[in-house]
This record gives C-alpha cells, structure tokens and sequence, in this order.
C-alpha cells in the first residue's frame, strides 16, 4: 500500500521534488534543474549528455521522462532550466533521444500544462516549449535519416496549430546542429551509426511492448542479426559514394577554375571558397579513411590518390586567390575528379563512374569516324587535364590528344560507333551498370530491387570489382592518377552482355588470374629476346594466356602512329564464341580499332581472331611510356569469362 | 488509473506479474518450453530468429515469458531485452516487486561439447548491470537424452558458484518434450520472487 500512496505522490508533480533521484543519471538531472542555478549549468548538461550516450540502454528513456517532469514543475525557473537541458540533449545525443521525445507519452507529458485554448500571453515556459516542438519539426522531423520514427512530433505540431497556438520563428542557425553533417563520413562509421540507431529502436520496441510493436521488432532484428539482407545497405559501397561526391566537388572547382580568368576576381565567401572548404574539411577524413582501411591497399592507393588530386586542386584555388595564376598553372592540374575515372551524378541519382565527365561537348569528337570503329578523341579541356601529371613522355599529351566523350560513352553502353559529341549519352543506363558494378561484387547484399541488366551483367561484373573503392579510380599507380582510359568496342561484336567495360576503372589486375601471367618483368624479358633480333621495330607482346591466348604484334607504322595486330588463339578443347577484345591505352594516345575478324574460335583454333589497333599520337620514343589496359569477354562451355589486365609498356621506340 | 487499482488489487490478493526471459544457445530447447508452457504440448519448432513471447499463468502468476533466439548472430542483441524489459518498470517507482526479473538460461544437458560456450554467454549475460536483481533458473534441458549430465554437473561445469555468486539461481532438470521440470521451475521462481536479492 505504500507503494501505491507513493506512486500517487509521485504523480503531483506540480509539487518539489517528489521522487528522490534514485541513479546517477536522476541525480545529475536533479541539480541541472536545482532552481539555486541562477542559469543554465553548461557544464552539467553536457555531462549529462555524455551519460546518456555512454550509458545507451535505457538511459535516454530514463532522462527523457525525468526532465520532462522537471520541465511540468511549479516553478518557472526549474522549467526553463529543465527545457534548456532538453534542448542540449536532443542536440547531443542523437537518434536514441530523439526516439524518446517522440514517443506519445512524453510529448504528451510536455504540454501537459497547455490550456485547451491558448492563453493571450503564452508564459516563457510555453514559448520556450513551442519552439523547441517548432525547432524539432524544422530539423529532424525532415533531415534524420530515421524522420518516420518521428511522426508524433509532427502530429503535435499540428495539433497545438489547430488549437491556436502560434509558433515563434526558430533560427535556422541555431538549429542547424540538428541536421545531420555532410562530413564525409567512413563506412565503418556509418554502420556503427546505422547499428546504434537499430539497437535504440529495438530496445524502444520491446519496450512498447504492443502487438504490431513486437512484430516489428521481430522484423528488426533479423535485420540485426543480419538474416534479413534484403535491405542491407553495402557500407563500403555508400561509403565510395561519399568520397564520389568529395571527388565531384573537386571536379566542379577544378573546373570553376579553368574557367577563372586573368582579372576576375576571388571573393570570400564566394562558391570557390565553399567548395575549397569542404574539399579541406574532407581531407583529414580521406586520412583517416586510409588508415582504416589499411589492410585493403587498393583501397588506400585510391583514397591517397584521391586525396593528392583534391590537394592539387586546393593548392591552385589558393595560387589563384593570390593572383598567382602562373604558379597556379605549373601546379598539375589532373585532379581526379575531372579524369575519366571521376564519379559523377548519373540521372537516378546513384554513382556514375563511367560518365567521362566533360559536360561541354567535346570538339574533337567531330573527327572520329562513323565507321564501325569506335574513334576516340580528347576533348577540349577536363580531359586534357587529366594528363597533367603524368608524365607520358613525349609530346602527345596534351591539346594534340583527342577522346571522343560521346564516342567511348556509347561504347560503354554498347552502342559502339556512336560519336555523337553528347557526353552524357544514357546516364540513366550508365549509373544503372554502375550500379550493378556495386552490386555485384557482394551478390547477396542488393541494394535495391535488382535492375534488369544485373542478372546479365553479374556473371561478368562479379570478377571486375572486388571492392567499391576499386570502381572509385584507377588502380594505376599513384603518380598515374590522370591516368584515361579508353576502349572500343565492334559493333557486330558487341552485344549487351559484353559491354562491361567500365569495369577499365575498377578493375583490379591482381584480382584476375589473367593480370597475373602479365607482370611487367615477362614483358621485359620479350623486350630484351625480340629487341635484339627485330630492333625497334617489331615486338610480339604476350597480353592474355589463359583459355585464350592473346598476342600483341606492335610496330611502328608512321612518326605518330603504332599499329598493333592482334592475335587470338584458343588454348582449350572447348569452343570460344562472343569473345570481344576491349582496349584502353593512357591518356594522349589515341585508339583506333578496325573491327575483329571473327568472334568465335574453334577448339585450339590458332590466331582464329586478328584485329588491327592503332595507337595514333605516340611519337617516336615514346611507344615504351604508353600503357594500356585490356579486358576480354567470352563465353565457354557455357560460362561467360571475363578477363582483363594491363600492358605497362608496349615495347617499342 | 484503473489499471494501477487493478494491479493494487494484484497484491492485496497476491497474485503477481513476472518478466522472465529466456535464454540459451541454439537448439537448447527454449522455443519448445515456451509452447509446452503455454499450450501443453510437444511442439516442433525451427530456429527461432528473432523471438516468441507469451503470457502463461500458474499458481496465481502471470508469467511472461519472452523467448529470444541463440543462435551466435542473434546473441549481441540479448542484451537489448535485459534492458529494454526493464525501461518498461523505470518510471513506475516504488513498487518493490516489479523489477524484478526472471532469467531462465537453458542448457542442452546431453552436449557436453558446448557447455563451455554455454557458461561464457551465461557469464556475459548475468553480469551485466542490468540483470543484477534477476532470479536465475538454469534448465539442464534434455535429461531424457541417454548421456545427459546431471544438475549437479551442469551447475560444475557452468561454474555457477562463480559467475552468478551474487544472483539466487537454481538447476532445474527438464525434459521440455515430457513438460517434467518446467512447472516446478516457474514455481521456484514464483516463490522466490519476494526474496530480497542477495540473501540466498
């Protein structure tokens, strides 16, 4: 019977303290609100705030329901201190509090004490409380990532509208801490985050404790327990969009700044300097990232580079703000965000890696044919960029260099041939297979209701990205970041299945058992046995050995140009057919592919596939520094093989 | 406030309320328990992920048994039930029964093999700072298994003299598929619920 009597007690809250604190949390809350504060004990608060984020459990149910009961007591001060703990708590302690203030119960129990109608002069206690509901409905009931749970917020804004009651205006400023941070953010960073927020949810569902309450949580922990993946977001995956977007702002400053002419001047606060400021504040991340990651060192090499290019690009807005512009100049402009392994927006707002990034039309495209070969040309001024800072050697790079944007888009998407000077032929499609590029390396944890093109792009995709990171840039060395690459495609030879050769930006060569028979050394190896007998002229470079074996012939065929003559021979019993040969070769030299004899090979057929490629733009001693990047499709004995790698020189002066 | 009078009502004539949540590893026998407690009978089960709860009255009191997966994926979110039923009590202070909880931990008796395993998660499960004034039922579950250890083997090997020195606990042998066991575990625990905690 006491019990209950003191239960009633409890109830008249209108008077003291009538629970005596009973944790350490209670304790704290107690003398955050002790009316003998003249104000707000900052200090206090925020160490309250640390309590409840390091206790978790039920410990911001527990400050929730306290403070609210302080923030109903008699005395206005004790209110007001208790609101203004609240609102510190809601800025500090994230989703678990948030769940707690939208729960029915306590936004109930907040405006306990509001008349059914409002009165003519709403006391402090109530203007405070109205803008905080105000506050709350501007901020996290739009931005959380969770703002479903926070439907009862809304629900008593408009219930305290509808009885009258005005809300003051809320400074956004102030505000704005609620709104989560566009800080780059690692993927591990963001699961930890996701996980917290499940386990609060969770914890608040059993703690419900109804029917469709239970059900869900149910539904919540297979997800938690990792049963239910229908869901699953790849971390990794969101976490190479993040770096995706750092990279697009690079490329947007760094395009902002060819654009920057000898008088103009930089302002403060002017869009260059916001961008440069985010890039500088993604920095540290970008480290941080690196240092996280450090068992994956293709991740690393990427988000180094990454952070170079960006570093780059700072360093000239810098130049530039100073009125250096010479300085500026000399600094190498390729970032990565501008090279053809940038990430940009594709149409459906996911990652669009292929998208070779130049929004202006390039001008060269004009030359390349309308033949069946795919022309590559360089447009005018992104692309040349990416150059910079590679050394290539010789003067091919450059203005001279010429990629058609529209052209390699096409081939892409597999509508080789297609040279028309659009830049952004299909971005819909485009970030669709970038999509399915993510997907695919972690088949079980779709994003998304799989498209349509993932179940036939998979087979071939599951061996070219091992790792998000790897489809953010080149895995060439770090001093090749501007590194382009292009490929073409033959249009008889190409069908939809075999189009994945975006995967040039992503692939891994030693995740390929084909990159593996290719190191530098074999091919240093034929250099010196061929040098000698057919000096600088001729060279067979063994590309590919595996089912099929893949011969480069490279000779000189005039000052600019190396022609190539393919070989393709099946090694195997089996017959090849659909096979398609895609080559890229580095920024400044241009491919020009006649179409393949053939895509079908008998079993052991020899040299059953030739090609002729040209290299145009490699002047003479320079046809070592030319690299280029391979990858080959086929179909045998019914499976669909994919396989690529690079060739780090080409062997011939 | 009808609802508390009826609760006030509870204990003027001595019924009570219990939490009890159940735990174990995988195929220890829990989700069977549950549904030869509630209904009797000799249920097939699957792996429960996720949970089962529900409500079975004996002897004057209203269990409420909550059943939560043990497979090793599902054990890292045990401890949001320890803490989650208890949040449901925080704000109803004074009443000095309520807080308290059951744990009922079961074991597979005839797999000698993974007991050692049992006792970690018992370990990790009943030192947590929210289980402190819990009552612990250990079911040595499966004693109709030729080869089960006995409860004086099981409460060995779990070491229980050790990790739960500060809870009331008890081993109770149980065959879930017979029901022998059950009933007179919830009634151990429906008698010792007024215990103070600490004074075994």
């Amino acid at each position: 019977m006491e019990a209950a009597s003191a239960r009633m007690a409890a109830r008249d809250r209108f008077g003291g303290f009538a629970e005596r604190p009973t944790s350490q949390l209670q304790r704290f809350i107690l003398n955050a609100c002790d009316p003998q504060n003249f104000e707000p004990n900052l200090a206090l608060n925020l160490e309250i705030t640390d309590l409840i984020n390091q206790k978790k459990g039920s410990a911001p149910r527990e400050a929730a329901v306290t403070i609210v009961q302080y923030i109903n007591h008699r005395n206005q001060n004790v209110a007001l201190l208790a609101l203004n703990l609240l609102d510190i708590c809601v800025k500090n302690c994230g989703y678990p509090f948030h769940l707690q203030i939208s729960t029915k119960e306590f936004l109930n129990e907040l405006v306990r004490r509001f008349p059914e109608r409002p009165p003519l002069h709403s006391s402090r206690v109530q203007s405070r409380i109205l803008e905080l509901i105000e506050e709350w409905r501007q901020t996290i009931c739009l931005t959380s990532r969770h703002k479903e749970d926070l439907g009862f917020i809304r629900d008593m804004h408009r219930l305290l509208s509808y009885k009258g009651y005005i809300f003051p205006e809320v400074r956004k400023e102030d505000a704005a801490v609620l709104n989560p941070s566009d800080n780059l953010r690692s993927a591990e960073e963001m699961e930890e985050e996701e996980k917290e927020a499940q386990s609060a949810k969770l914890q608040e569902l059993i703690r419900r404790g109804g029917p469709q309450d239970l059900q869900e949580a149910n539904k919540l922990m297979k997800v938690m327990a990792g049963f239910d993946t229908r869901n699953k977001t790849d971390w990794r995956a969101k976490a190479a969009e993040e770096v995706g977007q750092i990279q697009q702002k690079a490329r947007i400053l760094e395009e902002m700044l060819q654009g920057y002419k000898a008088g103009d001047q930089l302002k403060e606060g002017d869009v260059f300097q916001e961008i440069a400021n985010a890039l500088q504040s993604a920095q540290p991340k970008i480290q941080k990232m690196c240092e996280e990651d450090s068992e994956d060192h293709q991740a690393v090499a990427k988000l180094l580079e990454i952070n170079d290019s960006i570093h780059r690009t700072i360093e000239r807005y810098k130049l530039f703000k100073k009125g250096d512009i010479e300085a500026a100049n000399a600094i190498p402009k390729g970032t990565l965000g501008t090279s053809g392994a940038g990430v940009t927006q594709g149409a459906n707002n996911t990652l669009n890696l292929i998208d070779f990034g130049d929004p202006e039309p390039a001008p060269a495209a004009a030359q390349s044919s309308a033949e069946s070969t795919a022309q590559q040309a360089q447009g005018g001024n992104a692309l040349e960029d990416d150059l910079l800072g590679l050394s290539l050697g010789g003067s091919s790079y450059g203005q001279s260099g010429s990629i058609s944007l529209g052209g390699s888009n096409g081939s892409v998407l597999g509508l080789s041939g297609v040279s028309a000077p659009q830049s952004r032929a299909q971005p819909t499609s485009a970030s669709q297979s970038i999509q399915d590029l993510l997907n695919a390396n972690r088949p079980s944890q779709v994003s998304s209701p799989p498209p349509p093109q993932y179940s036939q792009q998979r087979a071939q995709q599951a061996r070219s990205t091992p790792d998000p990171f790897a489809a953010l840039s080149s895995p060439a060395p770090r001093q090749a970041s501007p590194y382009q690459f292009q490929q073409s495609i033959k249009p008889q030879t190409t069908g939809p299945g075999s189009v994945d050769l975006l995967g040039v930006g992503s692939a891994v060569p030693s995740s390929n058992p084909a990159a593996q028979s290719n190191p530098s050394a074999t091919n240093d190896d034929e250099e010196w046995t061929f040098a000698s007998s057919v000096p600088e002229t001729s060279k067979d470079i063994t590309v590919n050995n595996t089912n099929v074996h893949v011969v480069f012939n490279v000779s000189r065929e005039s000052d600019s140009t190396l022609l190539i003559k393919s070989r393709v021979s099946n090694n195997m019993a089996l017959p090849v057919s659909g096979l398609t040969l895609q080559v890229a070769a580095s920024k400044g030299a241009q491919l020009q592919l006649e179409p393949q004899s053939g895509v079908s090979l008998s079993p052991n057929q020899q040299n059953g596939i030739t090609q002729n490629i040209r290299v145009n733009g490699v002047q003479p001693g320079s046809g070592t520094s030319v690299k280029m990047r391979w990858k080959s499709s086929y179909t045998m004995g019914g499976q669909t093989i994919n396989e690529m790698g690079e060739i780090p020189s080409l062997g011939v002066l | 406030m009808g609802a508390s009078i009826s609760k006030m009502m509870n204990k003027i004539f001595g019924s009570k309320e219990m939490r009890l949540l159940m735990l174990g590893l995988d195929a220890a026998g829990k989700t069977t328990i549950l549904y030869k407690l509630k209904l009797d009978q000799d249920v097939t089960t699957i792996p429960t992920v996720g949970f089962n709860v529900e409500t079975v009255t004996y002897k004057n009191t209203k269990f409420n048994v909550w059943d939560v997966g043990g497979q090793d994926k599902i054990r890292p979110l045990w401890r949001h039930y320890f803490s989650g039923m208890l949040g449901r009590h925080d704000t109803v202070p004074g009443r000095v029964g309520s807080r308290t909880q059951g744990l009922i931990f079961v074991v597979d008796s005839s797999d000698a093999s993974r007991i050692e395993e049992a006792r970690t998660e018992l370990a990790r499960i009943i030192q947590d700072r929210e289980m402190k004034d819990a009552l612990l039922l250990v079911f040595a579950n499966k004693q109709d298994l030729p080869g089960a250890m006995r409860p004086q083997e099981v409460s060995d090997k779990l070491q229980l003299e050790k990790i739960a020195k500060d809870h009331v606990w008890k081993v109770e042998p149980s065959c879930a598929t017979t029901g022998e066991g059950i009933f007179e575990g919830l009634a151990w625990l429906s008698n010792n619920v007024k215990m103070p905690t600490g004074s075994k």
